[in-house]
């Protein structure tokens, strides 16, 4: 709108939500209706980029004019111009209410050396009253009765180390300086994360009540805020929860973030030597990043292999879908690892190559020292759903375990067979071929020989050959190679049915061809008899001999394989075979595999173990009862699992959208990451409150997932603000937290407002006066019901809202002129 | 007949088969891929075969995985269930223990080393030509199927009835579930057969 060159705005509001029944003290009003106790109304003000306000004159010109125009068409809206400088918040409006009465409006704001008298009800009642002196109507001079409501909002003090220290004095004394909120969750032994709940406002909200004296104000003020209608809590979230800003908050997500740039940098070089000496180092960027000094370097390597560290024997209990997510467990070296590359410097590109070459190294001295590596399981099988790194590192610990200890073994893949270890009184009773006998792990009770009257026993076999899946890989592109031919079977398998062959030969060297079957592969011998007469008895079994049966037809064909073998297979005892994989050269393979492993191989393992060892990492903290926390940390897993698909193939190239994909990875482990902190500092803080931890949870992060849903359209920054209303009970534990303030923050009191909360003034105390002219006896007296009327009866009202240091005061009068 | 990474496809599939020693796994696969019905010797560890089907418009390459039933192989037959598509059960309708060790041992294992939680699972009744030595009713088969959420069905190896239906059945309901098309696709990409830019991508086209 453009007039005498300038231009003005006019801004419009309407009642957002008519049916409100929250009286006076609705969250949801602007900032104009509070003050004024208006619903709709009209803003003109001068649109000037200096933001200079009209000055006096000129306002109550534009109003007169804003006025006609709208009395013109008839409108009873309420129209306002501001006045002076804006942080005045000073505005003078006018609305014409129909008939006979007008209603004028004033507002403004003291800024500083608010007078004493104003600090105080007392003095505030008496500045309501005085207003009346000006009215026209002719009100008697005594017995103003005047309806009064009061807001009160304190906030807790900031927690600080100092205040949690008295908050939780009750429970210990062991605090000590500079020990974080976080200390006992997961995530502490790599960060302390900033507290997100800063403070916490409670609003004490006290009924209208009718006031006639100055006295009775006085009074007031001493009223404690416990004895208030309605308490509402309203958190202060830090505002760091929300923006996915760099830099600006620190976790795991933001070191994976680097994490994904340094895998980005990784396909500029060959190899990780060259990230590492500088005059290689073309590029600049590769010379600004920061490597920590060789001192951390070497204190990390050292957390890494300390001694001592006791694998302990964990199951997988990370979620079943982490399984899915290609790294290795969190407590494994390699996932150890990684978790030191995250905050090793600022996790670059060069930091990480420097830490790399020394953990190679020193995994190569544990090699030759033949010393175990920490943090690995020396048994079990290789788990193919880690990395290839984790499993070559295992299987090097495995190879170093089989070297240090004895390579025999029981043979307890087949539990059950082998009845009992053989005592000495067997071996002696077992005469004839004991000499000879050698390897064996004991006697397989129920079961005799064919042609000799012995025992079976059951040798000790070679543990089957642990393979990486490399070498899975070799194996069936060979297989492939081998084409689609008729008797095909694996060459080791082959090697192992021969080592099992040779051992059993040698621990039963009377033996035949049908007796391994027997013990091997049950199922292809076929008993005569079916075991008549209930015989399964050992004793009977023993007493039957020889056993009768023969071989099943596809054992006893011509040109059986196994046969073939079982014929040109030595008698030799485990300890003397040639190892299915020769230790030695495995583990020669094993570092030469991790000594010339590709930067982009070695970042996409990283990358890949970082976010499912910090994700396992998070997932156990104890956050309370949070639904939506626990479908976010599922679907997090998910979403982690699907974007790092790509680089489990390992033929994975710097293809930029998996680049884009991980880093809004990245994103959502943040959004994870910090509602965790959210939900645990929440749990922390109401522990006896649980619902109210949950409610406020349950407000936030409906509110941020609005925020994510409008982040691009809405430009307005709207803070997160909830307020939920305390049960009685709750009321306690509330005022607990606003411990009495200690003696060196007590000279607040001398600025005390009154309404003390255990000490605490309130931030903001926020009254409204409202005289209501029932004495005249006009038609708006009659209250008539219909809610836009209804403030129409207040003759005089005034809104004050004043802290220790300000006060706003707002005026409105209606009169008939 | 020679390597026959020389066709093209659109889809790899990897297909597993377990189950008791001597229930008939290696038949039925030679069945499958060639046709004829033979005694063969008990498979040591593992055995491989390729075959090419077409289906629903599409050439497929199914690798199909037959492992051994002897317990000493099972430690190295674990690591063959990793991205397996298809899982076939194999039983032996004229031995129960080869049905009970099923719930008992093979259904574990599966628990135990599939993490494809999509995997489609197929129990198969071999040897029903032997209808008089039956102990294994078909009821049973179909209500274990119901209860470990397989597909089922009762064939012979020996006289080829319902042998093809078996693996055009698990292959169709692989087909139809999209996270393993995807992996089937993928796996022309990851490339452990050696491929061709133009099979990746068909792959790609096929399976948006």
């Amino acid at each position: 709108m453009k007039y005498d060159m300038k231009s003005y705005y006019m801004e419009y509001y309407f009642e957002s939500n008519p049916d409100a029944i929250h009286g006076e003290w609705n969250f949801d009003l602007h900032d104009l209706q509070l003050c004024f106790g208006v619903k709709e109304f009209l803003v003109i003000a001068p649109q000037s980029a200096s933001g200079v306000l009209l000055d006096a004159p000129e306002a109550s010109k534009l109003l007169s004019a804003v006025a006609i125009a709208l009395s013109n068409c008839s409108s009873l809206w309420p129209a306002f111009v501001p006045v002076h400088d804006p942080t005045r918040k000073a505005y003078i409006g006018i609305q014409s209410m129909g008939t006979v009465f007008t209603r004028r409006f004033e507002a403004d704001r003291i800024g500083s050396q608010v007078p004493v008298k104003l600090m105080h009800l007392e003095g505030l009642y008496e500045l309501f009253v005085s207003k009346f002196a000006y009215s026209t109507l002719d009100l008697s001079v005594h017995n103003f009765k005047v309806q009064f409501t009061m807001k009160l909002t304190y906030k807790t003090l900031p927690w600080d180390d100092d205040y949690m220290k008295g908050f939780n004095g009750e429970k210990s004394g062991e605090k000590s300086i500079g020990i974080h909120w976080d200390d006992d969750c997961s995530w502490s032994e790599w960060y302390s994360a900033e507290d997100p709940v800063k403070a916490f406002e409670l609003v004490a909200i006290l009924s209208e009540k009718m006031v006639e004296s100055s006295m009775e104000m006085a009074e007031l003020e001493n009223a404690s805020p416990h004895e208030a209608e309605k308490w509402l809590i309203s958190p202060r979230i830090s505002p760091n929860l929300l923006e996915c800003s760099k830099g600006n908050w620190i976790g795991f997500a933001s070191q994976l973030r680097l994490l994904v740039d340094a895998l980005e940098m990784s396909f500029q070089a060959q190899f990780l030597e060259d990230f590492v000496s500088v005059e290689n180092a073309g590029a600049d960027n590769l010379k600004s990043m920061i490597v920590p000094p060789p001192s951390v370097r070497d204190r990390v390597l050292k957390e890494l292999f300390i001694d001592g560290v006791e694998f302990s024997n964990f199951t997988d209990d990370g979620h079943k879908t982490g399984r899915a997510i290609k790294g290795a467990p969190r407590e494994f070296l390699f996932a150890q690892f990684c978790l030191h590359a995250l905050w090793f410097g600022n996790c670059n590109i060069r930091a990480i190559s420097v830490l790399w070459l020394e953990f190679v190294r020193e995994v190569r001295w544990c090699w030759e020292e033949s010393q175990l590596l920490p943090r690995m399981p020396t048994k079990g099988p290789i788990d193919l759903y880690t990395c290839l790194i984790n499993q070559k590192l295992h299987m090097d610990e495995s190879v170093v375990g089989d070297d240090s200890s004895n390579k025999q073994t029981l043979s307890d893949e087949i539990p059950g067979i082998v009845d009992r270890k053989p005592g000495i009184v067997d071996l002696f009773n077992d005469k004839s071929s004991d000499v000879t006998r050698r390897g064996s792990a004991g006697i397989v009770d129920s079961m005799m020989l064919l042609k000799s009257h012995q025992s079976m026993h059951a040798p000790f076999t070679q543990e089957p050959p642990l393979m990486t899946e490399d070498m899975h890989e070799e194996r069936l592109q060979a297989v492939e190679a081998f084409g689609d031919s008729f008797s095909f079977s694996g060459q080791l398998e082959r090697d192992i049915l021969t080592s099992d062959m040779s051992a059993f030969k040698a621990a039963n060297p009377d033996a035949v061809f049908e007796d391994f079957i027997r013990w091997h592969s049950p199922g292809d011998w076929e008993e005569d008899e079916p075991a008549d007469c209930g015989s399964s008895s050992t004793g009977l079994e023993k007493d039957r001999w020889p056993p009768r049966g023969r071989l099943s037809k596809r054992m006893s064909e011509q040109g059986n394989l196994w046969r073939k073998i079982w014929d040109h297979t030595l008698a030799l005892p485990v300890s003397e075979q040639k190892p299915l994989l020769d230790p030695n050269r495995e583990g020669e393979k094993v570092l030469h595999y991790l000594e010339t492993l590709r930067p982009h191989q070695l970042l996409e393992q990283m990358v890949c173990t970082a976010f499912r060892a910090a994700a396992d990492i998070l997932t156990p903290t104890s956050y309370g009862e949070l639904k939506q926390m626990e479908t976010e940390i599922k679907q997090l897993y998910v979403t982690i699992a699907t974007a790092l698909r790509p680089l489990q193939v390992n033929r994975f190239s710097a293809d930029s959208d998996t680049i884009e994909d991980l880093k809004r990875v990245t994103v959502a482990f943040e959004r994870v990451e910090k509602l965790m902190t959210l939900g645990v500092s929440l749990q922390r803080k109401f522990r006896r409150a649980p619902r109210l931890a949950r409610d406020i949870f349950s407000g936030y992060y409906d509110f941020s997932i609005s925020k994510m849903g409008s982040l691009a359209e809405q430009i307005v920054e709207k803070g997160f603000d909830m307020k939920l209303e305390l049960r009685n009970q709750e009321r306690e534990l509330l005022s607990n937290m606003f411990v009495p303030p200690t003696a060196s923050q007590s000279w607040r009191k001398v600025l005390s407002m009154g309404n003390l909360l255990n000490g605490h003034e309130p931030i903001v105390r926020e009254i409204v006066f409202s005289m209501r002219d029932q004495a005249t006896g006009n038609h708006y007296a009659a209250h008539s019901g219909c809610f836009s009327h209804k403030k129409e009866i207040e003759t005089y009202r005034m809104y004050i809202c004043g802290t220790s240091n300000d006060l706003r005061v707002a005026l409105s009068v209606a009169s008939c002129d | 007949m020679d390597s026959s990474s020389s066709q093209e496809f659109d889809y790899l599939f990897k297909l597993l088969m377990i189950g008791d020693s001597g229930v008939g796994k290696s038949s039925l696969l030679l069945c499958f891929t060639s046709d004829t019905f033979d005694d063969l010797a008990p498979t040591i560890g593992v055995d491989f075969k390729v075959k090419y089907v077409m289906m629903d418009g599409k050439k497929l390459k199914l690798a199909i995985w037959d492992t051994a039933g002897q317990e000493r192989f099972r430690t190295l037959t674990s690591s063959y269930y990793r991205g397996a598509q298809g899982i076939i059960m194999v039983y032996d309708v004229t031995r129960r223990e080869t049905f009970t060790n099923l719930s008992e041992v093979w259904a574990k294992e599966i628990e135990l080393y599939s993490t494809n939680q999509d995997c489609i699972k197929m129990l198969v009744g071999n040897k029903v030509d032997k209808e008089s030595d039956r102990v294994v009713t078909k009821k049973e088969g179909i209500d274990f199927a119901r209860e470990y959420g397989c597909l089922f069905i009762e064939c012979s190896a020996k006289t080829r009835v319902n042998v093809q239906q078996c693996f055009e059945e698990l292959v169709l309901k692989i087909l139809d579930t999209p996270s393993l098309l995807a992996e089937g696709s993928k796996g022309v990409k990851k490339n452990i057969f050696k491929d061709k830019p133009a099979q990746s991508d068909a792959a790609t086209s096929g399976c948006c």
